[in-house]
């Protein structure tokens, strides 16, 4: 199985770096967020450093902005046959799913490593301490593995692109205003509060900046990528399960 | 071993709730065989194929493929197998080598032989020069055989080919049959086809079966089938086929000039000892029954002739490929449009079709030209455009129609 993994993944960035403008165009959308969150909310808030509030945000945005494509990606393949192709052959089906959600995850962590320097070269205070940015990314890394085996699962059940990328689309903005990316928790009214509270994003916001930021709270982080852990398991599993059921 | 590559009894496939796509489909191919399986779209045979390659699960019956049970051992056909689907599964932004090298992978086999066996496959579908180059840049016939190249590279027995030249110009096509037939003749490779060209059928396979409506309708040797229809064939086209032209037709047989009858549409199918002497008979006959005949032709019984025998339809009807396929074969899990047009077919009444005496008749012993004439299916939304009834659809077009309305 590891080892099918591996080859498919290695298949998938072949891909990817054959076509490094499809990644760069990705970036554009958080890029843009970047920039007008800051100029924009940054004198709105009044908080003395919404910029450096606002990064570990705008990184989690990115990754749902990248992992929701892995499911269209997938229905591509399905319908050019290449799925089929693997499901003829002796390969094994866990693989197909974690290679693919793998591709995905690392190809979002490149991302957030770019707009982290972005942000940080825009003037951001972000503590670049290698293993803090290293425990950053790697709950990155899960937020990005949980979304795209969501993205993969919701591909398999719907098995049509336009309400894909609705559900993505329809998912990404609640996802992240019901957090704490953009907004500190004082100003959110309650309700919104409570939903944060049973939004994965929150934790994962706050397990980012737990580190990024200064001071460093690594109570939080553990809690964030405990969280994170949790949620990366449960949607690949249940991504492998649709995937197994879906021999018509 | 057994002397069959494959064995299938009673196998059953249905769509919840009711749409059967392969309906108790007995058939079985030797070993070091080619069979085509021919048979208009949506007959059954992507279903078949894909039931065999382990990529769909069947309700009923028992397939065996190199001796193992395709139901209780999927791991070991999927071994014994390569299967080239009708949509490509070659990956277009990697080159035909990576493509090749990744198919070794997943079946496990070692890189230096992943090597040797790349360079085999590339010398016999002489795709050495593009070898290295994207499979974007590929042409159709290149990329086709690419296709197939991919799904030999753990050295199949058995290969399945689903529509192999669709699409594909005649020269490449003719290229990839004298490719197939190497494959066989000089590698000994067993190989099942699906196909809806006749020319395929007839210049490819050792064996043919027909195939309508998820079942095999008779199974032979291209020639074996045409001599099943002796003598010649002649097709008489009429304005519309209305009551006198079906007596026309009787009258005919009675008098021997036909020895068989089929109405497809307006064209009436006659089957008769001797074709040039026969057409002056015809001609009189019709000159005295007061029919108008609009045009008469005269040929050697061809796969198609074989295929209105044995299914009462032409297959050069229909011969539209459907939208959205794969679709369709997805489409029995999780959700989606299926159920809704499962339950619509389920509204329609199944109709058995059975030979009787001399003409086609329904389940309920209607002669089939009068199928149009029920009330039941006229102004219903089973009837179609030019007015013919349902059951004078192949169920390619019903597909079709489907797809359509969606």
């Amino acid at each position: 199985m590891l080892a099918d993994t591996w080859h498919l993944f290695h298949k998938y960035m072949i891909i990817t770096l054959r076509m490094p403008l499809w990644s760069l165009f990705t970036l554009i959308q958080p890029l843009i967020w970047l920039i007008i969150f800051a100029q924009l909310f940054g004198h709105f808030v009044q908080a003395d450093r919404y910029m450096d509030f606002m990064v570990p945000g705008i990184l989690i945005m990115t990754v749902l902005f990248g992992s929701s494509w892995s499911g269209v990606s997938l229905l591509r393949e399905i319908s050019a046959g290449t799925v089929d192709k693997m499901l003829a052959s002796p390969v094994s089906r866990v693989a197909i799913v974690l290679s693919r959600v793998l591709h995905s995850a690392v190809q979002v962590i490149a991302q957030a490593f770019i707009i982290l320097v972005v942000a940080w070269l825009m003037g951001a205070t972000i503590s670049m301490n290698p293993i803090h940015v290293l425990l950053g990314m790697l709950l990155i890394f899960l937020l990005g593995i949980g979304f795209a085996a969501l993205s993969n699962g919701f591909a398999i059940t719907l098995q049509r692109e336009e309400p894909l990328v609705m559900i993505g689309n329809l998912m990404t903005l609640p996802l992240m205003f019901f957090s704490s990316a953009l907004v500190p928790e004082r100003f959110m009214p309650d309700w919104i509060e409570l939903i944060s509270l049973i939004n994965p994003i929150t934790y994962a916001v706050e397990g980012v900046r737990a580190v990024l930021a200064t001071p460093v709270d690594l109570t939080v982080f553990a809690r964030g990528l405990g969280i994170m852990a949790l949620f990366a398991a449960v949607t690949l599993a249940w991504a492998v399960t649709a995937f197994k059921s879906l021999r018509d | 071993m057994s002397e069959y590559a494959i064995e299938i009894e009673g196998l059953t496939k249905i769509y919840p709730p009711r749409l059967k796509a392969v309906d108790g489909l007995d058939l079985t191919v030797r070993e070091g065989e080619i069979m085509a399986l021919l048979g208009p779209n949506g007959a059954g045979k992507s279903s078949t194929i894909r039931i065999l390659s382990t990529l769909s699960g069947f309700d009923s019956g028992r397939a065996l493929v190199g001796g193992i049970d395709v139901d209780r051992d999927p791991e070991g056909v999927r071994h014994t197998i390569g299967v080239v689907a009708q949509k490509t599964g070659v990956d277009y932004f990697l080159t035909g080598r990576e493509n090749m090298t990744l198919q070794g992978h997943l079946y496990r086999m070692k890189k230096a032989d992943i090597r040797t066996r790349i360079e085999e496959l590339a010398r016999h579908f002489e795709l050495e020069a593009s070898l290295d180059q994207p499979v974007s840049t590929y042409s159709g016939g290149m990329t086709r055989k690419l296709d197939i190249a991919t799904a030999l590279i753990h050295r199949p027995r058995i290969l399945f080919l689903d529509e192999p030249t669709l699409g594909l110009d005649i020269r490449s096509r003719k290229g990839l049959w004298s490719l197939i037939e190497d494959l066989n003749r000089n590698h000994g490779l067993t190989i099942l086809l699906t196909t809806h060209y006749l020319e395929e059928a007839d210049k490819l396979a050792h064996r043919v079966a027909i195939i309508n409506n998820g079942r095999i309708r008779i199974v032979g040797s291209p020639e074996e089938l045409k001599n099943s229809i002796h003598g010649d064939s002649v097709v008489v086209l009429f304005e519309e086929a209305g009551a006198q032209e079906r007596d026309f037709a009787v009258l005919l047989k009675k008098q021997g000039i036909a020895r068989e009858t089929v109405f497809d549409g307006n064209h009436l199918h006659l089957y008769v000892e001797d074709g040039t002497a026969s057409v002056p008979q015809i001609m009189a006959a019709a000159a005295a029954a007061g029919v108008q005949v609009q045009s008469l032709s005269l040929a050697r019984p061809s796969l198609d002739d074989v295929f209105l025998k044995y299914t009462g339809s032409s297959m050069l009807d229909g011969g539209e490929e459907p939208q959205e396929k794969w679709w369709h074969q997805w489409a029995g899990k999780g959700g989606g449009n299926w159920k809704k047009w499962a339950a619509k077919w389920q509204e329609s009444e199944s109709t058995e079709e059975t030979w009787q005496g001399n003409e086609w008749v329904d389940a309920q012993g209607r002669p089939k030209g009068n199928w149009g004439d029920d009330p039941q299916w006229q102004g219903n939304e089973w009837v179609d455009a030019e007015g013919r009834p349902r059951s004078d659809w192949s169920a390619a077009e019903n597909k079709k129609r489907r797809g359509r309305s969606s």
